[in-house]
């Protein structure tokens, strides 16, 4: 059975455009708040950043507490240089090479039909042409991502997770960041089936009953499940929120954190609207209905500082303790173990690009592991820190830096 | 099947806050982007919409209805009589993704106390409605009743130069598992009317349904009550962000 790429013009000749999309679509700045006045905590941060960034090795460790604390990593051109670091992407490495033309894959159908939905998801103003070329560009990253991992298995919503890749890093970027992603955080969502994700999102009526056991309460007797998060969790929010700066910002705290960190913000945004469940019917259509749209004014910077609370508070092995979950049926946390591990020592992009002109381009050169972990930067990762930690955490996070 | 008369009403809203009125759990299913959230969020209310999404699990609609038919009044002197009167109805949906992944975990939550299912197919793609013999299945296995109330809908009708599963071969099928067809597209403008008589079809047939009728006078709630298999639900909070719910709320019958 062979699909319709997509739908063309009749002659099917594709318009050629510019594809820099960077060239023609930036976000505008986030605004925030801070005792300093905005401006001047913004450039205090981005400072902060770049230093991250251009220290040899990269100083990873404050480059997470940068994304985690408020505004996350403020500009699309810091994100093209950060979170290759945050998923320790060497993106001058050669891509590999195709097994296969990616209409053979057995995905490619279905990715084309919800890539083909995916209007929403552009940039409201972007021309028809340009808008196509970036679909085809994303049929083609998830594709290629597919059948470089022949074990990965799409699924509806992973297409929403790709094209926020694909609009702030680019293309080629975006393969080798995804690729990763989909090894790592991803991963359980990627089997065939969903238990794994079940099991990921059995963690999330547990922490909400630690917190508030009264909206647990409520929510268990109306058995209203944890569907209406599934969107949430296996989109990173992508298919869920209207605007596409709160995605980005919500990007950078997941890529900094543990990968369960989206349902602990998933129970951080059931419980920031109590008073709107309560106030619902106790059956399952009502609360599903309320909790599955997300409303565009939540706060969102209030609800990352709550879900790390709740991280810091709950950490994930206890709640799998009590919820009787196993822990580590989960490869995405599993797997997060070994990125941690491997984190550091990495080169700054300066010096990766030298290392590729030179013969081999060894890229992961050593080095001398550095303490520079800060506990506290760490504390979304490592979850033994305890509730000392977070007294610091939540002054650290008043601020931009 | 021919609709009755009072389903030209099936536009008309109820009063939202009615408290007697009677709700419907509708599960709509079949394969991924035949059109189940095009079919459903038109006849909720809105408009085709243009940026329709795969979906991802389940989203809900619902739209509130009436239509005809017999309810039991208390009269204080004869203790009750049936009469014609227009029965306030919300019909819930609850609009599934196809993709087998989903079906296979995420969807069964839903399935339960459900009281109608729609079928829905491609008419431009056959494979969509090859499917349907394993929709079936999996209705079966959800344990639905053998007579709850189905209905068969191969939609995108308005490509008519690309149909590939005929009427005669759909009709067949709909008629061996004793299900009424209908045909509809969603993109269309005019095809508001038909697909209502999709959903008002249902909600007749589960007004006549056998399991929904209950003994005629129902001591624990004797204002108007038609039994147990339905819930009342006292109307305390509309729900919230549901632009769909259409604004008119007067009766038509
Ligand atoms: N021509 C035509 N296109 C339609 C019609 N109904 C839906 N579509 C298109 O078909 C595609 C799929 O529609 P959806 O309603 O999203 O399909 P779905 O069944 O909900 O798909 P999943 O959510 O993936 O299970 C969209 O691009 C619609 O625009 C129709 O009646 N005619
Ligand atoms: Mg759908």
């Amino acid at each position: 059975m062979s699909a319709k790429r997509r739908q063309r013009t009749p002659n099917g000749k594709k318009t050629p455009v510019t594809t820099d999309l960077n060239a023609t679509y930036t976000p505008p700045p986030t605004a925030a708040k801070s005792p300093q006045g905005p401006e001047s905590a913004k450039k205090a941060k981005l400072t902060a950043i770049y230093a991250a960034l251009n220290s040899d090795p990269v100083d990873v460790a404050a480059l997470r507490k940068l994304a985690i604390s408020r505004g996350g990593l403020l500009t699309d051109e810091i994100r093209r240089k950060a979170w290759p670091k945050l998923l320790n992407v060497n993106v001058f490495d050669p891509p590999p090479k195709l097994k296969m033309p990616i209409e053979e894959h057995r995905d490619y159908n279905q990715v084309v039909l919800d890539v083909n939905r995916s209007l929403k998801r552009f940039p409201p103003g972007m021309q028809d042409e340009q808008r196509e070329v970036l679909q085809d560009q994303l049929v083609d990253v998830i594709v290629r991502v597919l059948i470089n991992n022949d074990q990965l298995h799409y699924y509806q919503g992973y297409h929403d997770i790709v094209v926020t890749f694909l609009l702030v890093v680019g293309k080629e970027k975006s393969f080798s960041l995804v690729d990763k992603l989909s090894t790592h955080h991803l991963r359980d969502f990627m089997d065939r089936t969903m238990d794994r994700t079940k099991h990921m999102l059995n963690y999330l009526l547990p922490i909400i009953r630690k917190a508030n056991p009264k909206l647990h309460d409520f929510m268990e007797r109306s058995e209203v499940g944890y569907v209406f998060a599934l969107a949430w969790l296996i989109t990173w929010y992508g298919h869920v929120l209207n605007d596409f700066h709160s995605i980005l910002r919500l990007y950078d705290f997941f890529l900094a954190c543990h990968p369960l960190m989206p349902v602990y913000l998933a129970a951080a945004i059931v419980l920031e609207r109590e008073a709107d469940v309560l106030a619902v019917e106790c059956d399952m259509a009502f609360v599903h209905s309320l909790l599955s749209r997300i409303p565009d004014n939540l706060p969102m910077e209030e609800l990352v500082i709550k879900a790390g609370d709740l991280f810091v508070q709950y950490p994930p092995h206890e709640m799998a303790k009590e919820a009787q979950l196993q822990y580590n049926k989960s490869s995405a946390i599993t797997k997060h173990k070994e990125l941690e591990g491997n984190l550091r020592g990495q080169r700054p992009d300066t010096v990766l690009r030298r290392l590729q002109g030179q013969a081999g381009g060894q890229a992961q050169a050593g080095s001398k592991q550095s303490n520079r972990v800060v506990k506290v930067a760490v504390w979304a990762i490592s979850a033994g820190i305890g509730a000392a930690a977070l007294a610091v955490l939540n002054s650290a996070m008043e601020f931009w830096v | 099947m021919e609709p009755g008369k009072e389903q030209a009403n099936g536009r008309g809203a109820t009063d939202p806050n009615d408290k007697n009125r009677r709700i419907f759990k509708i599960i709509v299913i079949g394969d991924s982007n035949v059109g189940k959230t095009c079919l459903t969020y038109r006849f909720c209310g809105g408009e085709f919409p243009e940026k329709t999404e795969a979906t991802i699990g389940v989203d809900f609609r619902e739209k509130n209805v009436t239509i005809e038919g017999e309810t039991v009044k208390i009269n204080p002197i004869i203790k009750w009589h049936l009469s014609l009167v227009c029965l306030p109805l919300q019909l819930q949906l609850w609009d599934t993704a196809g993709q087998e992944r989903f079906r296979k975990s995420m969807v069964q939550h839903y399935y339960r106390n459900v009281h109608a299912v729609i079928f829905v197919y491609d008419v431009t793609k056959m494979s969509t409605f090859e499917s349907l013999p394993t929709w079936i299945d999996e209705c079966d296995r959800h344990s639905l009743s053998p007579d709850t109330p189905r209905v068969l809908v191969g939609n995108k009708c308005d490509m008519a130069d690309r149909k590939v599963v005929t009427s005669g071969i759909a009709q067949k099928f709909s008629d061996a598992n004793n299900m009424p067809f209908f045909e509809t597209a969603a993109k269309l403008e005019e095809e508001g009317d038909k697909i209502n008589n999709v959903f008002m079809t249902l909600a007749h047939k589960l007004r006549d349904h056998k399991s929904m009728m209950p003994p005629p006078f129902d001591e624990a709630d004797s204002r108007d009550s038609r039994g147990k298999s339905i819930k009342l639900r006292p109307n305390k909070a509309e729900l919230d962000g549901d632009d769909d719910q259409p604004s008119d709320s007067s009766c038509a019958c």
